[in-house]
């Protein structure tokens, strides 16, 4: 019954034995070819790394470019339609737009906040706290926890009539809003996903942000407590730009994280049309999901996903010229 | 980004100055600080706290009002219930099964050539070593259709092999990255010497150098342990047969009963805290790993 384990474990041994066969040959040959040892030891020791790149990077990354200029299903081959599939998504694919939209906004929305959120956390933490361990420990729970459960649990927590509704029904009253039904209403669909995403990020960014507060040399602060500076002179010269390095590190990983959001998409039903998905999803669907598999519009998808992060990373590049300080010079 | 920053003198933390003078304005912010990071670890706990406690409800307590965090009595044979609902012992075979196998692949080449990019000179090495950082960046939705059809090609759709094998060609520069910071750090007469010994590279590296880089390994360990054992995407796409389902497509299969009439949501947490409490158990465990592995592209980087 289990012997699907065992034709795995033959595939696996298989592969790491070519491998090493792999890595031996490169060795003797670029010796016999006159390349110094201590360089044919190098490619050697990077060849499982190169040949990965190859086989599931350079390779794939053409070939998808490819499949989005065809028509394909899996069971024909491959058909060339030239810009059709970019020209579909324009034009037909309804679920498209608002899903750009939605995956966009969730990145714009929650990012900020998160980040502002976890340099908050991070700076009481570093703020010499007893237990500082012990509250890191807390913090960090939600970064740990598989990243299905917590959206399952906030599925849970965020229904009509669930804990999160229950709390917050005397600040409703409050300003006269009725109960929202997140993920039902569309409305409330996008502050659902965000409140979701802050949960289970902010931690990991604190414990980073911590990191780089804590590098913050003690005297820069002195400096300003002898200018007659306050907390705020602190955080505007000193903090803020000691930390942005690791803000623009935390910024630039966010960005990619949200553009590739998939999960939350998948167990929480969107309507894809009104309210929109996540992209990544709409790819899998396109891809994966029901009877005809369009592999080539689904290969389109992805591409596009590729330039918006490009896009949006250079962007981030870009305009960290004029915020991130780094102090690199100093050595 | 790949240059490792100067080490930090000590004494570092923020906002300790010390001045005697400033003494009650420092003990009305402590008190703040604390309120506010007691709220904020609340925020964080209770959502916890409500998985667990609703794992232990029965179906009637689960939309009860007023809401009651603990239930009347906790019904602890929910977990044995959800075990007679879905095999899980077989799930969590083929979870643990899939997690090694990736994992100890991860591990083992990621080394290997973190330590060809740490201590071998070649032509175009450090052109490589970009391009692998700049892999980082790439979002993996581009390559997925043509490795998905590279697997079918192989006929390897609905086998563990796409999750696993893959491991074996050093998958995660970040893990490279990381130990190759580890490794620079290593004085080259460690292995001047060991050459002298009479060890040849394979030697030096597995004898020598693996036992002096065991932090950054152990990092390592635990990032791939929990990035294998949390993905969903790949099972998703590659696993078709239940028997052959890891934990977390048994909850996926699960969740989809969900927005029907009646949904289980004390079983559905309880599957939830299931398949959370070996990662939670292995934070504790080895919380400073999880904590290394994440700052040191950060604050290294």
């Amino acid at each position: 019954m289990l012997d699907f384990y065992a034709h795995t474990l033959a595939d696996y041994a298989a592969v790491a034995l070519g491998m090493a066969m792999a890595m031996l040959i490169i060795f003797q040959v670029l010796v016999r070819l006159g390349v110094k040892r201590e360089a044919a030891t190098g490619y050697a020791l990077i060849l499982p790394w190169l040949l990965g790149f190859i086989i599931w990077t350079a390779y794939p990354i053409l070939a998808s470019l490819y499949y989005s200029f065809t028509n394909y299903n899996v069971f024909q081959p491959p058909r060339w339609v030239g810009l059709d599939n970019y020209i579909r998504w324009l034009t037909n694919d309804r679920s498209f737009w608002p899903s750009l939209r939605l995956t966009l906004l969730y990145g714009l929305i929650s990012l900020p906040i998160g980040l502002a959120l976890s340099l908050g956390v991070a700076m009481l933490l570093a703020r010499s706290v007893h237990g500082v361990g012990v509250w890191r420990t807390i913090y960090y729970l939600p970064a740990v926890i598989p990243a299905v459960a917590t959206i399952l649990l906030w599925r849970w927590l965020l229904g009509s009539e669930g804990l999160f509704n229950q709390i917050m029904s005397p600040v409703y009253r409050l300003i006269g809003m009725d109960k929202p039904s997140w993920f039902v209403d569309e409305r409330y669909a996008l502050p659902g996903l965000i409140i979701m995403s802050l949960w289970g990020v902010f931690g990991a960014n604190t414990v980073i942000l911590l990191a780089g507060l804590k590098n913050i040399p003690v005297h820069l602060y002195e400096a300003v407590e002898l200018d007659g500076g306050g907390a705020w002179a602190k955080f505007r010269h000193v903090t803020l730009p000691m930390v942005s390095p690791t803000l623009f590190y935390t910024l630039v990983l966010g960005v990619i994280a949200a553009v590739k959001t998939f999960e939350p998409g998948i167990f929480i039903k969107l309507n894809s049309l009104s309210t929109g998905t996540f992209l990544q999803v709409l790819v899998y669907g396109n891809a994966f999901a029901g009877g005809n598999s369009r592999m080539g519009y689904a290969s389109a998808l992805g591409w596009i996903m590729l330039v918006i992060i490009m896009v949006l990373t250079l962007l981030v590049f870009r305009s960290s010229a004029l915020w991130v300080y780094y102090e690199g010079e100093r050595k | 980004m790949a240059t490792v920053s100067t080490p930090i003198p000590p004494k570092t933390a923020l906002g300790a100055s010390g001045i005697g003078s400033m003494k009650t304005r420092r003990t009305v912010s402590d008190i703040i600080t604390y309120v506010l990071l007691a709220f904020g670890a609340l925020v964080v706990l209770i959502p916890l706290l409500w998985m667990i406690s609703t794992s232990l409800k029965t179906e009637s307590e689960l939309f009860l009002l007023p809401v009651r965090l603990f239930p009347e009595v906790p019904q602890w044979n929910n977990y044995i219930d959800v075990w007679r609902i879905q095999p899980f012992t077989l799930f969590f075979l083929n979870t643990i099964f899939i997690t090694l196998l990736a994992m100890g692949g991860e591990i083992m080449t990621c080394s290997l050539v973190a330590y060809g990019f740490a201590r071998f000179r070649f032509p175009g090495r450090d052109a490589l070593f970009m391009i692998m950082l700049g892999t980082m960046m790439l979002p993996g939705i581009v390559t997925l259709i043509p490795t998905f059809l590279i697997w079918r090609g192989f006929e390897r759709i609905d086998t563990f092999t796409p999750l696993t094998v893959g491991a074996l060609f050093a998958w995660g520069p970040a893990y490279i990255f990381l130990l190759r910071q580890f490794f620079l750090t290593i004085p080259r007469e460690v292995e001047e010497a060991a050459t002298i010994d009479g060890a040849n590279t394979l030697q030096t590296f597995f004898r020598i150098m693996l036992p002096l880089v065991k932090p950054a390994l152990l990092a390592i360990a635990v990032l791939s342990f929990s990035g294998n054992w949390n993905n969903f995407q790949g099972p998703l796409i590659y696993i078709n047969t239940p028997a052959k389902y890891p934990v977390i497509l048994a909850l996926y299969s699960f969740s989809e009963s969900l927005s029907k009439e009646a949904p289980k949501w004390h079983y559905m947490m309880a599957m939830t805290v299931i398949m959370s409490l070996p990662i939670i158990a292995l934070y504790f465990a080895a919380q400073r790993y999880f904590i290394e592995g994440l700052t040191v592209g950060a604050v290294k980087g």
